[in-house]
């Protein structure tokens, strides 16, 4: 049968290969790729000046051969594969953990717990999220123990046999819930409302006596996941100094190493941690996971290790974005000029604290819009919840806020028969205005934002 | 254990592996053929496409031994030594991959879509695409550079002396 | 039948981190030849932001982006960078990338000054020479400078830089103070259809007009928008994870979880507004986390104006739509259908 040549293959070099069956076989780990290495680097990259040119991506041709080398490709001769136990119960003491049906598995190498860990906390700022959970199971996707096999295979099977003791106990998932100080604190001795900030700005009150219409709307957003397509991996090896290196899928290395050495107790400059490209971040990749599980497996066994996550625990043990609940009030001139409003964050703020503290406060300096807005009070709170681990995303709760005053300006837009286009250009910032926290802005170009969109998308010529 | 014979990218190769083993391990971890991409694991992600017989598959769908005697083409097999396959040159050029991970599954998916159309429109681009996800660049870019591949391809085999 | 609306959104977003510290360093080597290594601590994540910072670099340095070597995201290696987050590389990191190559330019400078014969403040570096200001063909190359640098001045052109944006801290009671060192601007426009039988959401066309500051590289911004629009649209219409009474996720799958393929992808045409910050490297701000703020917004308020229901909650999806406009039937007189 003749066989479809397509133009790849017209340029490949001729050679001879045995059949299988035969004495000759290629070893395993031969490259079958033939590289363009006679390819010269594109032309627009020898230009100068360079500011401004549409630059190829210094990776791209990498990316489009597949040699760009993400973490889940490395492997150490003699690597053994981890996996993680996942708690699969929201809320929950923990009062036993049994490891050694696992341990005695043929191919089960080591397993670690909890007690392994010489620091078994951490987090970027309240340090409230354990390696791995000991006494208490915060959310579904905890890990509670950690298996090193020689195959993935094995150690996926390996997990099941790890018994683990459970005192179930009601989860709170409804961060309203949380909100209420009777609700019992989740992280005591912290409180259930573990961020807190407020904007305040003029008099709203009296502003809102002065409007001549308030109007009042109510928004939320849901829980998003990152969907890096690359999923957490990790790689560790030590040297017989003492010395850690990780390959880390780590968008924050500089921070990882520093987690690292404190959750492991050994000095900063005993972890060394590689990250080469990450397969997708949004925020997902910013802090560690289990790379102190994976280098405590190394370290007992004395062998590479290797952890990449599932897709399921990319979605359920990997932070995600912050749901918000939303109230917002506004008091305008007949005319449609802003002069108060108030607005109330609750951010759930999950398990853990991660990122929460920074989300929080993006979102409430952002909450009131790019609008000049002279009497302002914004407050916002998170709260512990027994779901999820939210952290950073891509916006760290600003997408969420501006669907709230836009959509909010839309009504009020509505409600007094002004364009929308209209309502923003007679609020926005303009050059030296200040913020809601009292900073005078620089390069401002919001107003030109929305006017370009607006020629552009035809929706001037469209309203007339 | 079973024994797979496959020809991989132009070259045959023999494994010996466990019956559970995916076409997407044997490329990886059997062959060192690390362009093939574990996204999912269960088909929904298209990180893992490869050609087999010309057909796009997600090679983690299928079973090694289901590929026994069969042609497989990986993203390694794409360019030759002196040139880039016009899909991947394209690709470099649109700056049509951003983190890169989905790179190799969709650039085979685009392949196998024009050796097969090889004057797709948008909305057959974006077909072809349905099965592959990417999370960083909104498939634009890919979707104008997979058009410049596709004529570059057309205009080359036009070249061509009859 | 399908009915279509538009919708608008703005938006602010700042760069770098809330007041905290958010250092980035970086050391910039010029190499014999007059090409050059950027050493940094930041990992590519598919930004393209090595590419921005080999632009910056090469910028400051007079040479081509393919002249300068990126080394990066190696504790061992690379400098301290607080990481790809905070739409903070090309403002932060780059700005640490400029000044370390502003220092080694100043060591070629004080090499090259006696060989042109001026005082080092009366050169500039473009084209890959260094030349006298003012008359261009007094010049000598680069790569010749480097080299006198090293071999007969012994003095090698190494700069090492970082930079923190300024902040002030929020006043604990009032949250007032200054947050960011600068911040971003856009305006989304959408055009949707929306099926009145069936709730469902088509995005038809976005329009993006993006400030970035100066756009280092229009292409990697385009990629920036163009993949930023796309999680807003699963931000606004598909994605949820959805959990049981127990706390349990129910979608942990990107079967059940839905983002978006090429085929909910709308025409996007993305507008570079012309911008310039004096505080950032070549007048650049950022852009990688704004391109999806405004899009939900702008998707939401385009359902509205297309069949007249405001979603309050997101995501919007078709059931979530098709409720609100039977719901919005129900509320109106029954007409009885005209022949």
């Amino acid at each position: 049968m003749e066989k479809k040549t397509t133009v790849a293959e017209k340029g490949a070099p001729l050679e001879t290969v045995p059949e299988a069956g035969s004495m000759l076989r290629l070893p395993a780990s031969a490259p079958l790729a033939t590289r363009p290495i006679g390819v010269l680097v594109p032309e627009a990259g020898h230009q100068t000046p360079a500011v401004g040119q549409r630059a190829p991506r210094l990776d791209g041709r990498l990316h489009g051969l597949g040699q760009t080398k993400y973490i889940d490709d490395f492997y150490l001769p003699g690597m053994l594969y981890a996996k993680i136990k996942r708690a699969g119960i929201a809320s929950a003491r923990i009062i036993s953990i049994d490891t050694k049906e696992a341990e005695a598995m043929p191919g089960v190498v080591a397993v670690v717990t909890g007690r392994d860990v010489p620091c078994n906390s951490f987090g970027p700022s309240l340090k409230d999220q354990p390696v791995l959970a000991d006494t208490r199971v915060f959310h579904a996707g905890d890990g509670v123990a950690a298996v090193a096999a020689v195959t993935e295979q094995i150690a996926t099977e390996a997990l099941d046999k790890i018994t683990v003791e459970y005192e179930p106990l009601t989860p709170v998932l409804d961060p309203l819930e949380s909100l209420k100080l009777e609700t019992p604190g989740l992280h005591a001795p912290n409180p259930n409302i573990y961020g807190h900030k407020v904007i305040k700005k003029g008099d709203v009150e009296k502003a809102f006596a002065e409007s001549d219409h308030i109007f009042e709307g109510s928004y939320r957003t849901q829980m998003v996941e990152h969907v890096p397509l690359e999923p957490h991996a990790t790689v560790a090896t030590w040297d017989p100094n003492g010395r850690v290196t990780i390959y880390a899928t780590l968008g924050r290395i500089t921070l990882g190493r520093a987690d690292v050495a404190r959750t492991l107790g050994i000095p900063t400059s005993r972890v060394r941690i590689v990250a080469t490209t990450v397969g997708g971040n949004f925020g997902g990749k910013n802090e560690i996971t289990t790379e102190p599980v994976v280098a405590l497996l190394s370290k007992k066994t004395g062998r590479p290790v290797k952890c990449t996550f599932t897709r399921a625990e990319e979605f359920a043990s990997s932070t995600t974005r912050h749901p918000l609940i939303m109230d917002y009030k506004t008091g305008v001139t007949k005319d449609g000029r802003i002069l108060a409003r108030k607005i109330r964050l609750v951010l759930d703020g999950g398990a853990y604290c991660s990122w929460s503290e920074t989300t929080l406060s993006k979102a409430c300096i952002l909450s009131a819009g790019p609008y000049n807005i002279e009497n302002l009070y914004a407050e916002a709170f998170v709260v512990y919840t027994n779901k999820t681990m939210t952290g950073a995303m891509r916006g760290f709760g600003a997408p969420q806020v501006c669907f709230a005053y836009e959509s909010h300006m839309d009504e009020i837009a509505a409600a007094l028969n002004i364009d929308p286009l209209e309502i923003r250009l007679l609020n926005v910032f303009e050059e030296g205005s200040l913020s809601p926290t009292g900073q005078t802005l620089h390069s401002v170009v919001v107003k030109e934002s929305l006017l370009r969109a607006a020629r552009r998308f035809g929706w001037i010529e469209a309203q007339s | 254990m079973v024994t797979v014979t496959i020809k991989v990218n132009g070259e045959t190769r023999t494994a010996s592996v466990a019956p559970e083993t995916t076409l997407l391990r044997l490329l990886r971890e059997n062959f060192s053929l690390t362009g093939t991409k574990l996204g999912c694991d269960v088909g929904d992600c298209g990180a893992c496409t490869v050609i087999v017989d010309g057909k796009p598959v997600n090679s983690c769908l299928m079973l090694a031994g289901q590929v026994d005697g069969r042609d497989v083409l990986t993203i390694e097999g794409l360019a030759t030594i002196d040139r880039l396959h016009p899909i991947q040159k394209a690709f470099e050029d649109h700056a049509s991959l951003q983190c890169g991970f989905c790179g190799p599954g969709i650039i085979l998916s685009a392949k196998a879509l024009i050796d097969e159309n090889p004057a797709p429109t948008t909305q057959e681009i974006r077909d072809a695409l349905g099965g592959n996800l990417c999370r960083c660049t909104g498939y634009t870019k890919m979707i104008e550079a997979i058009r410049v591949a596709a004529r570059t391809l057309r205009d080359e085999v036009a070249d061509q002396p009859a | 039948m399908k009915r279509r609306g538009r919708g608008m959104a703005c938006m602010w977003y700042p760069i770098g981190f809330t007041v905290s510290a958010n250092p980035s360093a970086a050391v910039v080597k010029v190499n014999e030849d007059g090409t050059a290594t950027l050493l940094t601590g930041t990992v590519e994540t598919g930004q393209g932001s090595l590419t921005v910072l080999a632009q910056i670099t090469a910028q400051e340095l007079g040479i081509a982006t393919d002249d300068v070597h990126v080394v990066s995201a190696d504790t061992d290696a690379t400098p301290m960078d607080t990481g790809p987050i905070a739409s903070r590389t090309t403002y932060v990191t780059g700005n640490a990338a400029r000044l370390a190559a502003e220092k080694a330019k100043e060591i070629l400078f004080e090499v090259a000054a006696p060989m042109l014969g001026v005082k080092p403040n009366q050169l500039e570096a473009r084209d890959h020479k260094i030349l006298v200001k003012g008359y261009p063909q007094r010049n000598v190359h680069i790569g010749d400078v480097a080299n006198h640098a090293r071999v007969v001045m012994g003095q090698p052109p190494i700069g090492s830089a970082s930079f923190n944006p300024a902040t002030v801290a929020l006043d604990p009671e009032t949250g007032q103070g200054k947050p960011f060192g600068t911040y971003v601007y856009a305006t989304q426009i959408a055009e949707v259809d929306v099926d009145d039988e069936t709730g469902e959401v088509e995005v038809i066309r976005v329009v993006a007009s993006h400030d970035c500051g100066t756009a280092i590289n229009p292409m990697l911004v385009e990629a920036q928008i163009e993949g930023g629009i796309a999680m807003g649209i699963g931000f606004a219409l598909q994605e949820e994870i959805l959990f049981d009474n127990a706390g349990r996720q129910i979608n942990p799958n990107l079967t059940n979880y839905i983002v978006p393929t090429a085929l909910d992808m709308p025409e996007i045409e993305v507008d570079i507004v012309d911008s310039h910050d004096p505080t950032g490297p070549f007048g650049a701000k950022g852009v990688g986390e704004p391109t999806l703020v405004p899009t939900a917004a702008a998707i939401l308020n385009a359902i509205h104006n297309a069949v007249g229901v405001r979603i309050t909650s997101l995501p919007a999806t078709a059931e979530k739509v098709l409720a609100a406009i039977n719901a919005k039937r129900g509320q109106q007189p029954k007409r009885i259908a005209a022949g």
